[in-house]
């Protein structure tokens, strides 16, 4: 999954290069599976998976260990890791692709890679999800 | 009304095999129906499968989710049926849960947000699922009826087929106002009996069609619920007139007893006990429909197909070559839990597939025993639709039956099912002379006439030999231990009565 997730933040990326979203990636990554995966489980069911989440990424990433998930799903509390993300404007940090990774992670776990696969195409387009290794030379 | 100015319903494919039989062909496109039942019983899988086979990216299905389930773990499990297919999601089949606004709001806002999705996405389906979750609130500023009537409205207006899935009570079926709105109402039950758990279906309700009465067992299996109609899919064909084409068995003397054979499209039954040929006469019946190009079908329980087949080949009956050809099904219906409805479908399935012209059932003793203990108390009302939906397509069906042997009466059946048989075979031991040997009569054939004498035959490796002319000579045969007479030679051999009795 960690390479599914550094492929949308790449995607993001050059989203973000294109409209000059304030944001940084992994946070447009993050808010764009909230309302879609809210719609989907509902703001409880996303909220749950977004803070088992979070809570299996802190291992890897000590700075998130200040972020929380609020009752509507969102990241709360990101401080200096949102200065990291916002440094990592132009790539994706690792940071970034863990909490993503671990997020998408769950819902492969739960639904499986076909299922969850479909779920996220709805979201963002077809290309981020083929020819895993053309996007960027590497598998992460 | 002329047939040309009704309006047309369509009927939509359920999705789950045996349904779209039961509700009339489909389910009418934009009817408004509930699937109600105890937790556990199907009612989500059954929803699911209605879902798929409907839903496309034009004109896709909205799956509401309330209080309950959680959507993910739904998924999770209900992806494990084969009919799940995840290209499908969420493009064509969207869930959306609505646990918020029904927590936090009133059935206004819940209508709302149901209004608010169904307009932007235009679906085909729409399920909620469960609806009882959706209204539990009694303080909600909507009336529940109108909350429902309203909601039935616009979905049917929209033209979507709806389905709402609740956990309710055959009490509630007299006051809940949700069912009186239905268009069509699924009820699934599951109990258990003894050691195994029976499962039916009924549809209580269906606006503007012709559904099966009755309940319906069904069963979930890695494909989804399967429902087995109670008139097996038959309903529909038409029923042939009564053939006076006679089948044989090929052997002569048998045939001569039965006039020429038995008529097509009878229902015959060899009783008798252990040991007797019931399986042996069986065998024969079907390996001589074989050689005159009729497909046939034997159904056994008791023994694995390559057990029969052997046993044939003992007899000089080749088995192997038409199963190999396409022209004969050794069904080996394995024992436990079996219900009487989904055997008898496997047994339609394979007539078809083969265009069966005979059947045998070996024997009614190892089907019965073969159904799990809840489906027993069915079993002779079932084999009575079966064997009646059957003959009026023209199969023949011999079934063998073991009775217990008495010196004191003489029993065609233990299963008091002589009714659903057109013709009677009984075979039994008799003691004669210092040996146990063996003679078969004609009980019954309805519609014809039969030899009403008793001959003795013998088990060769030919297969079962009549041997020389009625036991004349004898008084009490049918009793099991005759005592000998003597009769003038012209009634001890009575070289050209066929033993036919002519009826008039």
């Amino acid at each position: 999954m960690r390479d599914l997730a550094y492929r949308l933040l790449v995607y993001e990326v050059g989203a973000g290069n294109a409209s000059e979203p304030s944001e940084p990636p992994a946070i447009r990554v993050y808010e764009k599976l909230r309302l879609s995966l809210g719609e989907f489980v509902g703001v409880a069911g996303f909220q749950s998976l977004a803070s088992r989440a979070l809570t299996l990424a802190r291992p890897e990433v000590p700075s998130l260990s200040a972020a929380q998930v609020a009752a509507d799903g969102s990241l709360e509390g990101l401080g200096d890791i949102k200065a990291q993300f916002d440094m990592g404007k132009d790539s994706a940090t690792n940071g970034e692709i863990i909490l993503i990774a671990r997020l998408l992670g769950l819902l492969r776990l739960f639904l499986g890679e076909a299922l969850t696969l479909s779920l996220l195409r709805s979201t963002w387009p077809g290309e981020v999800f083929e020819d895993r290794n053309s996007l960027h030379g590497r598998k992460v | 009304m002329k047939t040309q100015d009704k309006v047309k319903i369509n009927k939509l494919p359920t999705g789950v095999p045996g349904l779209d039989e039961i509700v009339g062909g489909g389910l009418p496109e934009f009817s408004f129906n509930i699937i109600a039942g105890a937790p556990g019983s199907g009612k989500t899988t059954l929803a699911h499968q209605f879902v798929f086979a409907n839903a496309s990216e034009e004109r896709p299905a909205l799956y509401f989710t309330v209080l309950g389930e959680s959507a993910i773990k739904m998924l999770r499990y209900q992806q494990q049926y084969t009919f799940f297919d995840p290209a499908k999601l969420p493009r064509s089949i969207r869930f959306i849960n609505l646990s918020q606004v029904v927590l936090e709001k009133d059935l206004g806002a819940v209508l709302e947000q149901v209004t608010k999705e169904v307009e932007k996405s235009n679906p085909a389906v729409v399920v909620v699922d469960s609806f009882r979750t959706m209204v539990r609130k009694p303080e909600s500023d909507m009336d529940l009826q109108s909350f429902i009537q309203r909601l039935a409205l616009f979905l049917a207006s929209w033209q979507a087929t709806t389905f709402l899935i609740g956990e309710y009570a055959e009490e509630e079926l007299r006051d809940n106002p949700i069912f009186t709105v239905a268009d069509g109402l699924f009820w699934l039950r599951q109990t258990a009996e003894r050691n195994s758990i029976v499962r039916k279906l009924q549809v209580i309700k269906l606006r503007g069609q012709d559904s099966v009465p009755g309940l319906h067992t069904f069963r979930i299996t890695d494909a989804g619920v399967q429902a087995f109609s109670r008139t097996f899919g038959l309903t529909a064909r038409k029923r042939n007139p009564p053939s006076n084409r006679r089948l044989s068995f090929g052997i002569a003397e048998l045939d001569k007893m039965l006039d020429g054979g038995v008529r097509e499209g009878d229902s015959v039954l060899i009783a008798g006990s252990s040991g007797t040929g019931k399986s042996v006469l069986a065998t024969q019946f079907i390996a001589e429909g074989i050689r005159h190009g009729e497909p046939g079908i034997v159904a056994v329980f008791e023994e694995r197909p390559e057990a029969y087949a052997e046993r044939a080949t003992s007899l000089g009956l080749d088995l192997e070559t038409p199963q190999k050809d396409g022209k004969l099904t050794i069904l080996y219906l394995r024992p436990l839990d079996l219900s009487v409805d989904e055997t008898m479908q496997s047994i339609l399935d394979a007539v078809e597939k083969i265009g069966a012209k005979r059947l045998v059932i070996d024997s009614l003793a190892g089907f019965e025993m073969a159904l799990s203990p809840g489906f027993r108390a069915d079993f002779r009302e079932s084999l009575y639709r079966m064997i009646f939906a059957l003959t009026g397509i023209g199969v023949t069906i011999l079934s063998t039956v073991e009775v217990d042997e008495s010196f004191t009466e003489f029993p065609f059946s233990t299963y008091s099912i002589s009714f659903l048989t057109d013709d009677i075979i009984r075979l039994r031991y008799v003691s004669i002379d210092g040996q146990l040997r063996k003679i078969m009569v004609v009980i019954k054939m309805r519609g014809g006439n039969h030899a009403k004498d008793i001959r003795e035959y013998e088990i060769t490796s030919k297969g079962v030999v009549i041997l020389g002319k009625r036991l004349a000579n004898y008084q009490g045969l049918i009793s099991g231990i005759p005592v000998r007479v003597d009769r003038p030679n012209s009634a001890e051999e009575p070289s050209q009565d066929t033993g036919i009795e002519h009826k008039t």
